[in-house]
């Protein structure tokens, strides 16, 4: 089933110039993983929060084309009906905190009173994510105590508590230290093996090569390609678009060593080792 | 909980369980009764009936320095009207050459007595109540949300903004700011301080707009809350009694 659907969408921050998006076409399947690299400014938050609605209904700004989410127009719905159906994650993990609530635990039920989920059914949800994203041991600490990780952590339980089916996560490690970044990453994967359709925007590309199914790359508000993390990252212009390959892509070119079957280079460090060991046996 | 702007001391008391709607009747009905039975007998006593639910809530010890603050005011009270009050006929000490009058002292401490009266039956409730609970039971009755949450996140916001403030008071010093001294370096230091805090502010106010959108904040369902709070049959016997108090005051007022 086709989760996101979008059809040539264009936009135009209200007293801007230049168009952000510049007619942008995509499907996303249910229960896809999809990394989304590029360039600053090349567009990707503004496509995230496009698939969440703040694109046009926060920001207004002109607007075409058509994005469907789970089946509901993003422009003939509002942000709160979408809430339903697909959530996001920002960078900073700071302002996502709510600051109404004194607890953890509390901080979690924020958006679920505002739906009007029963209370029964709140808790059920809260136990679940808080022990989905490994934050039940901090339940009655105040989330402005918590440490950058597990405050995006947080800020991740929020939004699947909601149960939207999808999540957008933009740049959610840029702000943390190494040892929260992978916190998030470990948090990421578990969603994903829940059956959550994934969309993360990522500079860390070696990220982005294990975990995804796809990878877009965004170039000047439009989109290069949307394709495997091989076939992305064995492109030869990757460079020019402001991406880097992973360094087990980068090693393996400089040695040349490519996957017979499909003429790409690897990109994770799992399928750069069996190439290396095939290319060892074989010479000797 | 370092980090709130709150007076709540948590206890385990049965004061603290009371519905915090009761604790605001409460405030408003002794604030009303002082204003309706201006003696000093009736002041006495409501002053008594505070400082034994203080006790009961074991926050008495907290309210003595909101008492030694208001102390200040109560002086000025006394001084004023000890000398100068409109009625002063009875003169009862001099210091120096300064003479107080019987009339105005009475009138002064009948004043003083209002003033912590006002003080306990609010300390009742700020002590013993948690800000969200209140909120949150004001929302219940039928406050916005959106303006309950502005009260609430205040509470909580501010004082992190205090500590934005602090960083960038900090970055701007290590980069050779001088940001103590007298009056004019201070005022001259406030200026590259301003900038980043404003900005700052308005950033982080945008990002968490949008956070809030994403988690439903305008959304039009009828609210549900986490917490349920079980009336107890002691909620409603205090709500009563002090319904009885206000009309058996104003009976009163209307018979005296």
């Amino acid at each position: 089933m086709k989760k996101i659907i979008v059809e040539n969408l264009k936009y135009r921050y209200p007293l801007s110039e230049d168009l952000a998006l510049k007619g942008i076409s995509f499907e996303v399947e249910e229960g896809e993983f999809i990394g989304i690299v590029g360039r600053n400014l090349a567009g990707k938050s503004t496509l995230c929060q496009a698939l969440v609605g703040l694109v046009p209904h926060f920001y207004k700004g002109a607007y075409s084309g058509k994005v469907e989410v789970s089946g509901m127009s993003v422009l003939n719905s509002n942000i709160s009906e979408l809430s339903r159906k697909i959530g996001i994650v920002f960078q900073n993990p700071f302002t996502q905190i709510t600051g109404a609530k004194l607890t953890v635990y509390e901080e979690v039920t924020f958006g679920l009173e505002n739906m009007g989920i029963e209370r029964k059914e709140m808790v059920k949800r809260i136990e679940y994510v808080l022990h989905l994203l490994d934050l039940e041991k901090y339940k009655d600490r105040n989330p402005f105590e918590l440490s950058g990780g597990q405050m995006q952590r947080l800020a991740i339980a929020s939004i699947i508590a909601m149960k939207p089916g999808i999540i957008v996560l933009d740049e959610p490690t840029s702000q943390l230290d190494p040892q929260g970044a992978e916190e998030v990453f470990k948090a990421v994967q578990s969603l994903s093996r829940e059956g959550i359709t994934i969309i993360m925007v990522e500079h860390k590309v070696e990220k982005i090569a294990q975990y995804t199914d796809r990878v877009m790359l965004m170039s000047d508000g439009g989109i290069v390609d949307l394709s495997t993390p091989q076939k992305i990252f064995s492109k030869d212009d990757l460079l020019d678009y402001g991406v880097q390959a992973p360094v087990f892509t980068r090693l393996c070119k400089s040695l040349n060593i490519k996957n017979k079957d499909t003429g790409l280079y690897p990109a994770t460090l799992g399928e750069a080792y069996e190439l290396m060991v095939k290319y060892e046996q074989n010479r000797s | 909980m370092t980090k709130t702007l709150s007076l709540y001391v948590e206890r385990n008391t049965f004061i603290h369980r009371i519905d915090p709607i009761n604790k605001v009747l409460y405030a408003c009905v002794v604030v009303a009764i002082t204003f309706i039975l201006p003696y000093e007998l009736v002041g006495a006593l409501l002053i008594l009936v505070s400082i034994l639910v203080l006790l009961a809530g074991k926050v008495f010890r907290k309210v003595i320095p909101l008492i030694e603050f208001s102390f200040i005011i109560m002086l000025s009270i006394v001084i004023i009207q000890g000398l100068f009050h409109p009625g002063n006929r009875i003169p009862v000490f001099h210091i120096a050459r300064i003479t107080f009058y019987k009339e105005g002292l009475l009138y002064a401490f009948n004043l003083s007595m209002r003033v912590v009266n006002i003080l306990l039956a609010f300390a009742i409730l700020v002590l013993t109540t948690k800000p969200s609970e209140l909120i949150e039971a004001l929302v219940k009755k039928g406050l916005s949300p959106r303006f309950g949450y502005v009260l609430s996140s205040a509470l909580q916001i501010i004082p992190e903004m205090i500590s934005t403030v602090d960083s960038i008071m900090d970055a701007q010093r290590s980069r050779g700011l001088e940001t103590e001294g007298n009056i004019a370096v201070r005022i001259r230091a406030f200026f590259p301080l301003i900038g980043p805090v404003v900005m700052s502010s308005l950033i982080e106010t945008r990002e968490r707009a949008m956070a809030l959108e994403v988690r439903a904040f305008n959304s039009k369902e009828k609210k549900t809350f986490l917490s349920e709070r079980l009336a107890i049959r002691s909620d409603m016997v205090i709500r009563v009694s002090l319904f009885v108090m206000l009309v058996l005051s104003i009976i009163l007022k209307v018979l005296l």
